[in-house]
């Protein structure tokens, strides 16, 4: 079981942005798509570039490196290189605070 | 209908995904000349050659292709395919029927014809095999010659400086990269090389290889003699496609759909000279095209009938650097420029006539891929905005439908 942790403060990751924090021993992206947020994990499958660093564009963030694009809410591949998911995790925005959930990787 | 994939690349890995993705359960047979599953080759002049990595990365795990119900045949290559009988013949004689048929079967590498150029010990860089043999004679050298300042010739000396090796690179051109990114930028990529300790002979083609036994020097029109452990040729390519569909520079050419002459014949990637809706005819050398086009083929196949028109992106990664290069010019009559060259952190818009055709970035990725879309509407935005680092490109993107 992992804990809530508190990453930010509420509205620091504007509407259509990117934004990455460390949890635990991952680093998660934080996209904030039409006022909600969604987290995923920041590196990306396929090479292991930031993906907080590419491109959002409605729920898909696109990788920097090699266009590599996934669905922010499933994690899942839509286009490009990457064969495997991202993971995703829980977030809230509460009582002033962005707090996420994540599991350590092994 | 069943569906024969010839190449078991980037292109028809991606189309084989698709075709299934797309929900077709019919019979896929992948000929492959190589004898390992469909890999990536960019690793190869990078983490791979330099040891960092050990494992291929594979296009898709090579369990997947008999979870996908794919008759994949490693070590197959197609001699010839003979349109009106819809049958590719194999090496053996083997006669393989399709309905229809994807031809992915990229390039080959160029030899230089000068003496010399049979002599053993002279390494290229395609395919895994070249870059195991060239990555096993880079651990026991310590001096290399490259011929060749294109990607590949810079992204190996890259490498090699990397692992301590001394590196001179030969190029009959003034710069390198001097085809595809001009001089002016091309001598920001040898400025960089020289700082990381490279030697550039420059301007000067290959007369000869010389060497008692196995290629010791690379001998060049100029007359220098210059001695290496190890000596890369990377001097350009050409395309590999079967007796059949092939034209005189063994290339497929295909229409805006990826559709070749022949009835049910397709071709994606390296090897497709295609009819561009905005460059015109081109062929191109790109990762990112071989994906897209492998898909876009695949969706044809099975009768969407869409047009390809992606912009084309590729990206090469150099020491620290990483250069991205968006669209298509062969000429331009502008050049802006937001950033600094000599710093090495910049975008170079290369415009002709008003029109953006091309973007290069070193270390601003945004900006190439954010380029795209103006490149896709043939846009006309005003150099000042272009070239202010405080304006988004995505701002300048023409109404929808305009432009
Ligand atoms: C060392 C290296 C580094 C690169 N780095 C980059 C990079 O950083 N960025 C970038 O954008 N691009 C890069 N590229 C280019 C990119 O890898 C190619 O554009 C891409 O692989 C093309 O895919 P393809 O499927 O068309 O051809 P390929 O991946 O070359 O696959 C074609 C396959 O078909 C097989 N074949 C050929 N003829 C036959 C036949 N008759 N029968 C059966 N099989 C056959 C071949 O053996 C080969 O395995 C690099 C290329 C190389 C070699
Ligand atoms: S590292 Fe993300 S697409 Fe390659």
């Amino acid at each position: 079981m992992s804990d809530w942790v508190r990453v930010a403060d509420a509205g620091d990751v504007p509407e259509g942005e990117l934004r990455s924090y460390t949890v635990g021993n991952r680093t998660v992206a934080v996209a904030n798509v039409g006022g909600d947020l969604q987290a995923f994990d920041d590196t990306c499958t396929h090479h292991g570039c930031s993906l907080s660093e590419g491109e959002l564009d409605g729920t898909v963030v696109e990788c920097p490196c090699h266009g590599g694009r996934f669905d922010v809410i499933t994690g899942e591949v839509v286009a490009g290189p990457p064969a495997e998911p991202v993971d995703v995790f829980e977030v809230v925005e509460a009582d002033g605070e962005i707090r996420i959930r994540a599991r350590d990787t092994d | 209908m069943d569906v024969l994939v010839v190449g078991g690349g980037l292109a028809g890995a991606s189309a084989i995904s698709t075709l299934r993705a797309q929900g077709f359960d019919g019979r896929i047979t992948l000929l492959a000349e190589e004898p390992v599953h469909p890999y990536e080759r960019p690793p190869l002049s990078k983490e791979y050659l330099r040891g960092e990595t050990t494992e291929p990365q594979w296009v898709r795990p090579p369990s997947w292709y008999e979870e996908q119900g794919v008759d994949l045949r490693l070590g197959a290559r197609a001699a010839q395919v003979v349109p009106g009988d819809r049958v590719v013949l194999l090496e053996d004689g083997e006669r393989v029927p399709y309905g229809r048929l994807l031809v992915a079967t990229g390039v080959r590498n160029r030899r230089l014809e000068v003496p010399g150029a049979d002599l053993p010990g002279l390494f290229d860089l395609r395919t895994l095999a070249d870059a195991d043999r060239l990555r096993e004679a880079a651990g026991s050298a310590t001096s290399a010659v490259i011929v060749g300042a294109g990607f590949i010739g810079c992204e190996v000396a890259a490498s090699f400086r990397r692992l301590g090796l001394d590196v001179t690179v030969v190029e009959v051109f003034p710069t390198p990269l001097y085809r595809v990114l001009g001089p002016e930028l091309g001598r920001v990529v040898e400025a960089m090389h020289r700082d990381h300790g490279v030697r550039f002979v420059l301007g000067e083609g290959v007369a000869s290889f010389e060497g008692s036994g196995r290629a010791e020097a690379v001998v060049t029109e100029g007359g220098r003699r210059l001695e290496g452990d190890l000596i890369v040729v990377g001097v350009g390519t050409k395309p590999d496609a079967p007796v059949g569909v092939a034209d005189e520079r063994g290339a497929v050419p295909v229409g805006p759909d990826l559709a070749a002459e022949s009835e049910g014949v397709y071709a994606a990637g390296d090897v497709a000279d295609h009819d561009h809706p905005i460059f015109g005819r081109i062929r191109v050398e790109h990762y990112d095209n071989a994906i897209k086009m492998g898909e876009t083929a695949a969706r044809n196949l099975l009768g969407a009938g869409e047009v390809f028109d992606d912009p084309h992106w590729f990206w090469s990664d150099q020491y620290d650097s990483q250069l991205q290069v968006a669209g298509f010019a062969t000429e331009w009559d502008r050049m802006v420029v937001r950033g600094s060259l000599e710093e090495r952190s910049f975008a170079a818009f290369l415009l002709k006539d008003g029109v953006l055709r091309c973007t290069v970035t070193l270390d601003r990725k945004l900006d190439a891929r954010r380029s795209l879309p103006l490149i896709r509407a043939q846009a006309r935005p005003d150099p000042a905005l272009l070239a202010d680092p405080a304006v988004d490109l995505r701002t300048l993107r023409p109404p929808e439908g305009a432009g």
